[in-house]
């Protein structure tokens, strides 16, 4: 049984040796955005700062749902999500802290929660993505992917997708349910039963010519054109115009634990943030749009000022996400 | 009852209320959802997952079944060359996880991947390519990420099966055939019972492949509820119904398996394999070769040929090292823990048989049904109040993992622990040895074996876990799950391929200290 002794000794000595991970004066963010478009912002962060950045990284929701139970004993110190949905939950939620008035006032207030207690960095539009072949000239609106005529030629992400859900709450809150249940109704029918788990596979799918069609976030079109600049997809921003709801938005933003003890720190994060060289660098690398007024967006992508948002505050997608997701699964979307 | 009985339900008792701990939180949460919202869900989603689930299950386990128990039969029975090799890639699939497996295949299947374009080639544009985002296609991808739980232990009960009996029926005029069905299966039911279990275990818990593929079984709904809704008590409420599903299967299960008990007498006289004629070689190999193909060489070669892009593109950086270590160090501890505590719940059911010992069996299998977000929100519910000064480290993590792969240690312990004839450990007690010194110098050494096989089963599904560890982790511990989730989450498949490569590779080890430990049986 000499085996077992030394498995023993082994393990005791595991777990006396195991790594203190969380060194005292680093911050801890919770994010729910690819590390990959967080890690060069923090970089600069640190480097101008001193102050050491954690990222602990998972699905927003998933993060959410761990602040809530953790509450007082939470180690993060901030928040950082894709979606304004769960960072208004979470602030329904009492889990986050006022910032500074004089710190986010250069952020839109439509781009903020109303108490200041997160706010919005960056800005992806809700477009459709056209193959150049393929007749599209009736397209202007989303609502019109339900038209009969696009049967079997339309793509989407399937609607448990994050991004399908916060479309959808905006076009539920600017056009009616009932108009938004008849297009979901249209679109069911159109996508033929076939959907797609990520968008950048409904780019290729549009690409290819497989589907005439799709709806996505604009900087998959630009992800795809990187790789493929000759691809035959061009952007249909919709819903502009006269009459029209404007194109839905969805914002990246962050917010400051409640319970952080290091809120010095982690406000100078938010202010870097949110101040022109932490815009450009937090928008520019996903090629989204900067959530401050006067940072300029990517040169590929349309100018904000030539695209109409619809009038939907972000904190809405919050509060009404769950009867989005009442609709979807009546209609049964697939 | 002795005294040493009573210890030993004691202790056992420990760990099944330990185990327990997340199905009292879906208990107590989902008392909280009222009436109404129970109809609600009642009448809304409930038929449509019961009847994918339990649809799922079946297909699965009768796939893994074919598919192991054919391979299994062969590779036993017969002598051929590469047979090594042969067991080694029926194992291997146990080193994918099946969202990975789920990934790579969604990626092979479309327009432009490699199945995509041959598909294209051999059949044209008109015929569509099989659509993997259905019912079918998850069942394809769980049935090849889990019958080699099937080909593992029937692999062994063959092996360990005593040749006389069926030398017995082929002397009374029984064809090959008959023999095969009325002395080999039987014999086998207890092996492919418990087999099946992990199978369809493993299928009801699984999020992986139904998420990837969006088929719509009670684990994904879960999800749907905790993460798009943020309602823990509708989530909590589904999770109980797929609990009490679980349970009425294993129940099932056991009754099956325990109306049959075969002891197999100590040092038996062993199978001797026949040589393979050379009709034999080209269908073994054309079986055993086809499996391996879909199960691993296919993913196998997906894998390196995207890690070896992003080793191109410099894109494997020093913290890659530390997801690994970070991950064995995981799989190393969870399951040297859950095996020891494991333990003695399987020798209490061994040795005793009272509605107590058989309530704290299932009552031990109920975290690996549980899916890993409401195990993780039990544990961490349970530290936070009851154990605050757990928190924030390994411990949380620990537990949850314990919790959720204790059946595992379980099972193959106490499979181990029947084929034991009582008559050895009698003998210990008649030659004075007590209790815990039979069992050191008894007990332990004869089922070394098993415990092998539990320890590697449970490292390797450490290795996997994805849910509970992406929540429960310390703070910037990464491993190797976490960063294929991350990445693949943001659909940047290099980045994603050489942690799967890490995670296969990593396996490896595992998987060979339990080859060798059957190999010495």
């Amino acid at each position: 049984m000499k085996v077992f002794k030394k498995l023993g000794v082994v393990l005791l000595g595991v777990m006396m040796a195991m790594p203190v991970v969380q060194a005292a004066d680093e911050l801890v963010v919770y994010s729910g955005r690819s590390d990959k478009f967080v890690k060069p912002v923090i970089k600069q962060f640190t480097a101008e700062t001193g102050i050491k950045v954690l990222l602990h990284s998972a699905k927003s929701t998933a993060l959410l749902n761990k602040l809530r139970v953790e509450g007082e004993r939470t180690q993060a110190d901030l928040y950082l999500s894709n979606d304004a949905g769960n960072l208004q939950l979470g602030s329904e939620m009492g889990l986050f802290q006022p910032l500074p008035q004089e710190i986010v006032a250069v952020i839109d207030t439509k781009l903020r929660a109303p108490d200041n207690s997160w706010v919005g960095l960056s800005a992806r539009a809700r477009v459709l993505v056209a193959n150049t072949t393929a007749d599209t000239a009736f397209l202007n609106s989303v609502f019109d992917l339900a038209d009969p005529r696009l049967k079997g030629k339309i793509a989407i992400t399937h609607s448990g997708n994050g991004s399908f859900i916060a479309g959808t709450t905006v076009y539920m809150l600017a056009a009616g349910k009932e108009k938004t249940t008849e297009w979901l109704k249209g679109v069911k029918e159109n996508a033929e039963g076939q959907t797609f788990n990520k968008h950048s596979k409904v780019v290729t799918a549009v690409a290819s010519g497989k589907k005439a069609v799709g709806l996505v976030n604009h900087y998959y079109i630009y992800r795809h054109l990187d790789k493929k600049p000759n691809a035959p997809i061009k952007i249909i921003v919709p819903d502009q115009g006269e009459g029209g709801m404007g194109v839905a938005w969805n914002v990246a933003g962050v917010a400051v634990s409640k319970y952080t003890k290091k809120r010095d720190a982690a406000v100078k994060l938010v202010a870097f943030l949110v101040s022109e060289k932490g815009q450009q660098l937090f928008a520019e690398i996903n090629r989204e749009y900067p959530a401050r007024k006067g940072i300029a967006a990517a040169a590929v992508i349309p100018p904000a000022e030539s695209i109409k948002a619809s009038s939907v505050e972000m904190a809405a997608l919050g509060k009404y996400r769950g009867a989005t997701i009442d609709l979807l699964e009546a209609v049964g979307m697939p | 009852m002795t005294k040493h009985f009573s210890v030993l339900s004691g202790v056992t008792g420990v760990v099944v209320l330990m185990a327990a701990i997340p199905l009292l939180f879906v208990i107590y949460s989902s008392f909280q959802l009222s009436a109404e919202r129970w109809a609600g869900l009642w009448n809304t989603r409930l038929p449509e997952l019961l009847a994918n689930t339990v649809w799922l299950g079946f297909v699965v386990a009768v796939g893994s079944l074919v598919l192991g128990l054919s391979s299994a039969w062969l590779i036993a029975r017969r002598k051929f060359a590469g047979r090594i090799l042969a067991i080694w890639l029926m194992v291997l699939p146990l080193a994918i996880p099946t969202y990975v497996f789920a990934y790579i295949y969604t990626s092979l299947l479309a327009d432009d991947g490699w199945l995509g374009l041959i598909w294209a080639a051999l059949f044209g544009d008109g015929v569509a390519i099989p659509d993997i985002y259905t019912g079918w296609g998850a069942a394809f991808i769980l049935s090849l990420a889990g019958f080699s739980y099937v080909f593992l232990l029937a692999r062994t009960a063959l092996l360990e099966s005593s040749p006389s009996m069926e030398e017995a029926a082929r002397m009374q005029g029984a064809t090959p055939f008959e023999v095969f069905w009325r002395v080999q299966l039987p014999l086998l039911r207890p092996a492919l019972a418990a087999a099946l279990a992990v199978v369809v275990l493993h299928v009801l818990s699984d999020f992986g492949a139904v998420s990837m593929l969006r088929f719509q079984t009670f684990t994904l709904s879960i999800y749907t509820q905790m993460e798009g809704r943020m309602d823990n008590q509708a989530a909590a409420a589904l999770s109980l119904v797929l609990v009490m599903m679980s349970l009425t299967f294993l129940v099932l299960e056991r009754f099956f398996r325990h109306r049959q008990r075969y002891f197999s007498s100590g040092r038996s006289r062993k199978f001797e394999a026949r040589e393979a004629t050379m009709r034999e070689l080209v269908m073994i190999w054309g079986c055993i070769g086809t499996i391996a193909l879909f199960a691993f060489i296919l993913p196998l070669v997906w894998v390196v040929h995207w890690s070896w892009h992003s080793w191109h593109a410099g894109l494997i950086g020093a913290e890659f090292w530390g997801y690994t270590q970070n991950s064995l160090l995981l799989g190393f501890i969870a399951a040297t823990v859950t095996v020891v505590v494991g333990l003695p719940v399987a020798l209490y059911h061994t040795r005793i048989r009272s509605w107590l010992s058989v309530s704290f069996l299932h009552l031990s299998s109920i975290g690996f049904v549980l899916p890993g977000p409401v195990v993780a929100l039990g544990v961490i519910t349970f530290i936070l109040t009851q154990l605050p000064l757990l928190y924030g480290g390994l411990a949380v993590l620990m537990m949850a993992l314990v919790v959720r792969f204790l059946p595992l240690a379980v099972q193959s312990q106490e499979a181990a622990l029947q084929q034991l004839t009582p008559s050895i450990e009698q003998a210990g007690r008649v030659l004075g040895a007590g209790p815990l010194e039979n069992l050191w110098r008894v007990t332990l050494p004869m089922i070394r074996g098993g415990m092998v096989t539990a320890w590697v089963l449970v490292f390797i599904d450490v290795l996997k876990e994805l849910p509970a560890t992406l929540i429960l982790r310390p703070i910037g511990y990464d491993t190797l799950p976490v960063r294929i989730w991350i990445e693949a989450s943001e659909e940047m498949l290099e980045l994603a391929a050489p942690a799967a490569l890490m995670l296969i590779l990593g396996t490896l080890p595992a998987l060979w200290i339990m080859m060798r430990a059957e190999r010495r049986r």
